[in-house]
């Protein structure tokens, strides 16, 4: 099974930030469609069940 | 070739209208307004084209792929339910803090001013806590968030948590069915959750909510030991208990978010050294990101911060933690500090005025493709727009000194450049304003913009003045704050500032519609037109009405009935507003919530009761031909009169004239001025003054229209004013009807002079003459009418300056005419996203021209 702390989408919470937790993580996904290029960034935490847009690191 | 205005004879002499810029000879008017756009920048222009409109018509979405995220939804039902049993606004700040800690964060390509309040730049959130049947209308629509069956599964958890439910239940049945019809009065906010704010910026970007949450903590210590004093005093003591979760729910509810704002900070960092490889947006994505990490947490340093914060802000008080329409802040104020570190004294964030410039052009694109959730029928009465976003310019400063600054002529240059139709402005005119901003001013209404519109600076601040005498903590606005006002939303001023703004709509913005009124009061208060219902107390019928003075009086019992009624409901919303719907960062963020520790819907310290008769002119003219054919000629009965509206005129053709051609507002008629003066004075606005709010004060009309003008039209039958059942209502508080204000631009400022008493905030929408505003001339001349209109004590005025030639030739070929704008009542909006019914209006309005006379009456030279 894949989770999210081996996507390449995966970037870990730093420790000084406000919403530190262990093992959290922002999953930061480029997306593109008619109007242009943006990014979505959620949290995840690193053990989690990968979802189908996984990107292995 | 461009249309020139013909040559006129004028103090001895002829006056031709050349084109100020002989270049424009060359554009046809059926495509003028497609040559003035010029963003300031190739990112504002790549911006503007790229942008994701959320613009509504009849109801739909203009662009594809639009709709309602869930995401939202989820996040604070489920706080709400983990959080049962704790204080209600804890409840409601922990709600803020899981929408803002788990929520999908947004970065898009190009911008620098960033954050957004949905899953995806393409989405819009709902709020299933403010109203579970606006969520239940998207359910069903194709815009409806998905699992569709989740979204269903929230809508019906939030039922029993709802004010609907807990606020129906002090209310007649009956009279709650009559509301529920918007046709003679709007629906309860309890059930609609539309919503303004005014949320005090001032302090964000002064203090930054490092030093709110310091506040926060430090009232609640000084609390604690005020509770623990010796001999216990139960009467002083208790008071506490309320004080102390209202400051840690705005503790709570800071720290939520500028951690949000410093995940947004990290995607920038993430995405500029991971998936960016322009190094120049790059360094710029570094740079965003170390503002959004210090804003809004600390004080705003320069001026790029100071947009950052306030949009932040912005985004929290207006579409996160609850919906609220509007965008009131009284701008150039506002940022002026800062733009003085940043372009004047270049300390810190230095940069040029061209910079500051697009700025401004951003915030405006920023605006313009927020999604606001609001149910089909609050999409249909502001068709063509997203919502509505309306701030404030101009004025004079407390002191008395020229409130015009440089950032208010980056703000009107960015928007005449770039040409979006959000957000709207109000420019506050005082006869001390500088000449150099009336010009930028004038120029973004010529390119028919239809805004800013012109507020009367001296009325704004006296109605202030008057308001804070009925404030009921003794604490309403200063003399000097009664200066520091903004539009709240169309029409209505109130204070800006660090404390006293409006927090919740039930302030004001309650819609009563007086042409459906009369109508009712000719048949007994019964709707036989569109309801088929009993729509208000039983005053007798027509026919038997021996004089004008018993259908005046009857008339006045149904619009207390539903004048009452409206702000009942408002008032009652407000109860439980304050009880399940606290809103503890806008009360953070102001100071008066911040010192006495009560949450922002609340407390109030300012009154500002003003609500919205639409249709005012259709009655008002209905009354003129009624007195003058009935009563005073006897030309014709009340029982033929009625039979002819039964009848929608039809078999009636000749009376029906005589009808029409009776005298009609805004032409400076003594016979039907006396009478409309009287209307508005005794019935529009003397029913509404004897009213008391929650707040302690009076309730004044603030008379406009929205879209409702075409909505409420569609639900009016026939009316004596000669008009058609179905047919559009007037487009403004106190507009002439369409058409009708056929003596020129004086005669209508002539006769909207006339009405003073009781009210002074009535939309006056008038079209002025394209090819004039375009010559050599046109500042002059609209400088000398804004003069006589400022002389003759008249509260409001906007403008449409747009070529019929070029309307119709949008109605053909709508794809090659997507920069035409429109003011349609409070807010403007692209022609070609206006559903055919509300555009033939726009091009009914009659397009004034200057003649002689009206030149003569405004003392211009030329």
């Amino acid at each position: 099974m894949s989770t999210c702390e081996h996507c390449g989408f995966f970037f870990l919470t730093p420790k000084d930030a406000d919403d530190y937790e262990a093992g959290k993580g922002d999953c930061v996904r480029p997306k593109k469609d008619e109007k242009g290029q943006y990014w979505l960034s959620k949290p995840t935490f690193g053990p989690n069940e990968a979802c189908p847009e996984f990107h292995k690191k | 070739m461009a249309r020139v205005s013909q040559s006129i004879k004028y103090r001895g002499k002829v006056v031709a209208f050349p084109l100020e810029n002989p270049a424009e000879n060359d554009i046809p008017d059926e495509e003028l307004h497609e040559h003035l756009a010029k963003p300031s920048t190739e990112r504002t222009r790549k911006l503007k084209a790229r942008c994701r409109w959320k613009h509504a018509s009849a109801g739909e979405f203009c662009e594809k792929g639009v709709r309602a995220g869930i995401e939202r939804m989820r996040l604070i039902t489920e706080a709400h339910k983990a959080s049962n049993g704790k204080p209600e606004v804890i409840r409601r700040a922990l709600g803020l803090k899981n929408i803002l800690d788990k929520c999908t964060v947004v970065l898009q390509q190009d911008e620098f001013i960033i954050g957004y309040h949905a899953e995806d730049p393409n989405m819009f959130p709902l709020y299933p806590e403010l109203a579970y049947m606006a969520v239940q209308d998207y359910n069903i629509s194709s815009y409806a968030p998905q699992p569709v069956e989740e979204s269903k599964d929230i809508a019906n958890y939030w039922i029993p948590f709802s004010m609907q439910s807990r606020a129906g239940k002090y209310f007649d049945p009956i009279d709650l069915g009559r509301m529920y019809n918007v046709s003679t009065m709007e629906a309860p906010g309890f059930a609609t959750g539309y919503n303004s704010v005014v949320p005090p910026y001032e302090t964000v970007l002064e203090d930054g909510l490092l030093k709110r949450i310091e506040m926060a903590e430090a009232n609640i210590a000084n609390a604690k030991k005020e509770m623990a004093k010796s001999p216990w005093d139960a009467t002083k003591g208790l008071d506490w208990i309320d004080k102390i979760d209202n400051w840690e729910a705005m503790v709570i509810a800071c720290k939520a978010v500028i951690s949000w704002a410093r995940r947004h900070a990290r995607l920038c960092r993430i995405v500029a050294e991971n998936f960016e490889t322009d190094p120049k947006r790059k360094e710029e994505l570094l740079e965003i990101a170390d503002i959004n990490y210090r804003v809004p947490a600390e004080p705003c340093k320069g001026l790029k911060d100071a947009f950052q914060a306030k949009w932040y802000t912005y985004l929290i008080c207006h579409a996160i933690d609850r919906y609220a329409s509007g965008y009131a802040h009284k701008e150039d104020k506002l940022l002026l500090p800062y733009y003085k570190i940043s372009v004047q004294d270049k300390s810190f964030q230095p940069m040029t005025y061209l910079d500051a410039v697009e700025m401004v052009e951003m915030e405006r694109l920023k605006i313009s493709e927020h999604g606001a959730g609001k149910s089909r029928a609050y999409r249909e009465i502001f068709p063509g727009s997203n919502d509505l976003f309306i701030f404030t310019l101009g004025g004079l400063n407390r002191d008395g000194s020229d409130g015009c600054n440089d950032m208010t002529d980056a703000i009107l240059e960015a928007t005449r450049n770039i040409r979006t139709t959000e957000p709207s402005m109000v420019f506050r005119w005082a006869p001390e304003g500088r000449e150099k901003t009336k010009r930028l001013v004038f120029e973004c209404i010529r390119d028919g913009l239809g805004f800013p519109s012109i507020k009367h600076d001296k009325i704004g601040t006296e109605q202030m003045k008057y308001y804070a005498q009925f404030s009921k903590n003794n604490n309403g606005a200063t003399d000097e704050e009664a200066h520091d006002w903004a539009n709240v939303l169309c029409m209505s001023p109130g204070l800006v500032g660090r404390r006293k703004t409006q927090k919740t709509r039930s302030e004001g913005g309650g819609s009563i519609f007086p042409a459906k009124i009369l109508e009712v009061t000719l048949t007994n208060g019964y709707d036989w037109s569109y309801t088929d219902m009993q729509m208000g107390p039983e005053t007798g019928y027509a026919e038997n009405f021996k004089t004008f003075e018993q259908l005046w009086d009857a008339l006045k019992k149904q619009y207390a009935y539903a004048m009452d009624l409206v702000i009942r409901a408002k008032d009652v919303c407000r109860y439980f507003e304050s009880r399940i719907l606290q809103a503890p960062f806008t009360s953070a963020i102001d100071d008066g919530c911040m010192e006495l520790g009560i949450d922002a819907n609340s407390l109030t310290e300012q009154p500002n009761g003003w609500h919205n008769p639409i249709t005012t002119v259709v009655a008002a003219n209905s009354l003129v031909a009624i007195k003058k054919l009935i009563y005073d000629e006897k030309k014709y009965t009340m029982k033929q009169l009625l039979e002819a509206l039964k009848a929608n005129w039809e078999g009636y053709e000749e009376m029906q004239k005589d009808f029409k051609n009776a005298p009609k507002w805004g032409n400076d008629d003594d016979y039907a001025d006396k009478i409309i003066k009287d209307f508005y004075e005794d019935i529009i606005g003397g029913v509404m003054s004897k009213i008391v709010n929650y707040s302690g004060g009076p309730v004044l009309p603030v008379g406009q229209a929205v879209g409702l003008y075409m909505e409420i039209g569609s639900r009016t039958g026939p009316t004596p004013d000669g008009r058609f059942g179905g047919e559009a209502a007037d487009d403004g508080g106190i507009s002439p009807y369409m058409g009708t204000d056929k003596k020129g631009p004086t005669a209508v400022l002539r006769s909207v002079g006339k009405v003073q008493k009781n009210q002074k905030a009535n939309l006056l929408n008038q079209r002025l003459s394209l090819p004039i505003m375009r010559s050599k001339h046109g500042f002059d001349i609209w400088h000398a009418y804004m003069k006589t209109w400022h002389d003759l004590n008249i509260d409001h005025v906007q403008f449409n300056v747009v070529s019929t030639a070029e309307m119709k030739a949008a109605q053909k070929e709508p794809e090659k005419h997507q920069d035409l704008i429109v003011r349609v009542a409070g807010f403007s909006a692209r022609f070609v996203d206006i559903p055919t019914y509300g555009q033939n209006t726009i091009i009914a309005r009659n397009e004034q021209e200057f003649g002689a006379e009206d030149l003569e009456f405004m003392n211009v030279n030329l």
